[in-house]
């Protein structure tokens, strides 16, 4: 048991940046910033993809229910090859590990994203849509101000949870060389050859913990939207009018 | 100010109305009324077009809400249409006075103090002005219907389109919302209202059109009506209505 503290006393800094700054940033800041930035960058995607299979234009529905389906149904194993080596022939350059493995992140975690996405836009009464529409809102405004808003608010919780997933599937980045967190492990493990053990029940010990951590913020989350949806305003302080008008805030409610 | 000139719906094979032709005057108050199913949603749901005709025309202030050229004016035209929905739609997300803003701001471009001071002035006509602050989730169901109702005004709509307001409300709340109509009506609002509340069609309409199976079966003011209806139907509805 003693060996485990003493290779966590011996290599936390691998584990933590791996080799950075005599090399690249790698173990757990790699991993977060991959997954952070994935999860950042997917987000954006999968609005536009959930919006492009609504809307009522087949040219733009039918690719793109396509490209859903595709990614729902390969392995992201799969997917990370093919952009390994799909990537620098389109572009004409050598692209990092890293790189390689954000993109297939943003486009892997979009796909999925955008489901819940979808999910969260269908499932609000039709009668905000059409109340929104007989105030004279077009497309554009129906989604920005009235649609989005609620359903992107209404999915925070699963959109935790798909970081939490984004996080796990950063692991698979090893097989490309990206140097996260696992690829760290791996070269404590290859330096102290005879603990293997040891060496991943670190890794998956600080893989839990960071999960774990998530999961239970989820949950946090979770009970502040249902409450929400029953009515009570959360976090959302109405701003008083600065012009002078008579607006009471909240102290005569029940 | 809404004219249907023989205006037909489809709803797949379903003949959802039938030849309608009818008008609703400048300052009117037009209550429709007739049995569930008749097709009195769908009827004002066309005006501003949340339902679209298969034939006909159907003119609100002289333009043409259904014509092929409207898509493209579509927004401005419904933004000119106040519509007030069963089940009030008020946006959850959105406190009172922002749920009354937004259009005006959005839509028309009006500055937020400019907005702010209408929506209050409007908020103060329904009667909750000390509401503003409130989330809809907060307010009984006859307070979100007023608001939806200043929320509809806020855009200045020249008509107002009602559908069955009070249907969804405790029958303590009716009242409340039934005066601020009945407010409006004799402000010379231009309105069309699908009601069962019979004692305000007698009280503020100015005419009462009866549908059956998506056609206007009569047309009468609320007096005639009441007392002594023509079509049979008619006379048969409103044996049924006072028998409950
Ligand atoms: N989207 C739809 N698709 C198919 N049929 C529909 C649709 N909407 C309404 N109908 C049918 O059209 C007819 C008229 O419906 P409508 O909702 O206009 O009736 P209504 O007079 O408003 O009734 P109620 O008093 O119950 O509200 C009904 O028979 C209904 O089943
Ligand atoms: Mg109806």
């Amino acid at each position: 048991m003693w060996s485990v503290v003493d290779i966590v006393r011996d290599n936390w800094l691998l584990l933590l940046i791996g080799q950075y700054p005599h090399g690249p940033l790698g173990g757990i800041a790699a991993t977060l910033i991959l997954s952070v930035f994935g999860i950042l960058l997917a987000f954006p995607v999968s609005v536009a993809l959930a919006l492009a299979r609504l809307s009522p234009w087949r040219v733009l529905r039918w690719p793109v229910t396509g490209l859903v389906y595709a990614t729902r149904g390969i392995p992201l194993l799969m997917i990370i090859l093919w952009t390994y080596f799909l990537l620098p022939v389109l572009t004409g350059h050598t692209v990092s590990g890293f790189t390689t493995m954000l993109c297939t992140l943003v486009l892997y975690e979009g796909c999925y994203l955008s489901e819940v996405v979808r999910a969260g836009i269908e499932a609000l009464p039709k009668g905000q849509s059409e109340a929104a529409k007989s105030l004279g809102h077009g497309y554009y405004g129906r989604m920005r101000y009235i649609i989005l808003p609620q359903a992107l608010f209404n999915m925070l919780p699963s959109m935790l949870s798909q970081f939490i997933s984004t996080i796990q599937d950063t692991t698979l980045g090893y097989v490309i060389n990206v140097q996260e967190l696992t690829f760290a492990a791996n070269q404590v493990n290859n330096q102290l050859l005879t603990q293997p053990f040891q060496v991943f029940f670190i890794l998956a010990i600080t893989y839990f913990v960071v999960c774990f951590t998530l999961t239970q913020a989820t949950h946090w989350l979770e009970r502040r939207v249902a409450a929400r949806r029953r009515g009570i305003p959360a976090a959302v302080p109405v701003t008083p009018a600065a012009d002078g008008l008579p607006l009471p805030t909240g102290e005569e409610l029940p | 100010m809404i004219s249907f000139v023989d205006v037909n719906k489809w709803y797949g094979d379903y003949h959802a109305l039938c030849d309608i032709n009818a008008e609703v005057a400048k300052g009117e108050v037009v209550v429709v009324c007739g049995p569930s199913g008749s097709g009195k949603s769908t009827l004002i749901r066309t005006v501003n077009r949340l339902e679209e005709i298969k034939s006909g025309k159907l003119t609100v202030d002289g333009a043409d809400i259904q014509g092929p050229r409207a898509a493209r004016d579509l927004n401005r035209m419904r933004s000119r249409i106040g519509f007030v929905f069963q089940s009030f739609n008020l946006f959850p997300h959105l406190s009172v006075l922002e749920n009354v803003t937004l259009s005006p701001m959005k839509v028309r471009g009006v500055k937020r103090e400019d907005a702010r001071a209408t929506a209050m002035r409007l908020l103060t006509r329904v009667g909750l002005a000390n509401k503003a602050g409130s989330f809809p989730a907060q307010l009984s169901g006859g307070q979100q219907q007023r608001v939806a109702i200043a929320r509809a005004l806020a855009m200045e709509p020249p008509a107002m389109l009602f559908d069955e307001p009070t249907s969804a409300l405790d029958p303590e709340m009716v009242g409340e919302v039934l005066s601020v109509m009945r407010g409006l009506a004799e402000d010379g609002m231009t309105m069309m209202c699908v009601t069962h509340e019979m004692g305000f069609a007698r009280e503020v309409a100015d005419r009462v059109w009866f549908m059956d199976a998506g056609r206007i079966l009569e047309v009468a003011d609320p007096e005639t009506f009441f007392s002594s209806p023509q079509h049979p139907r008619s006379q048969r509805f409103l044996s049924d209505l006072r028998a409950h």
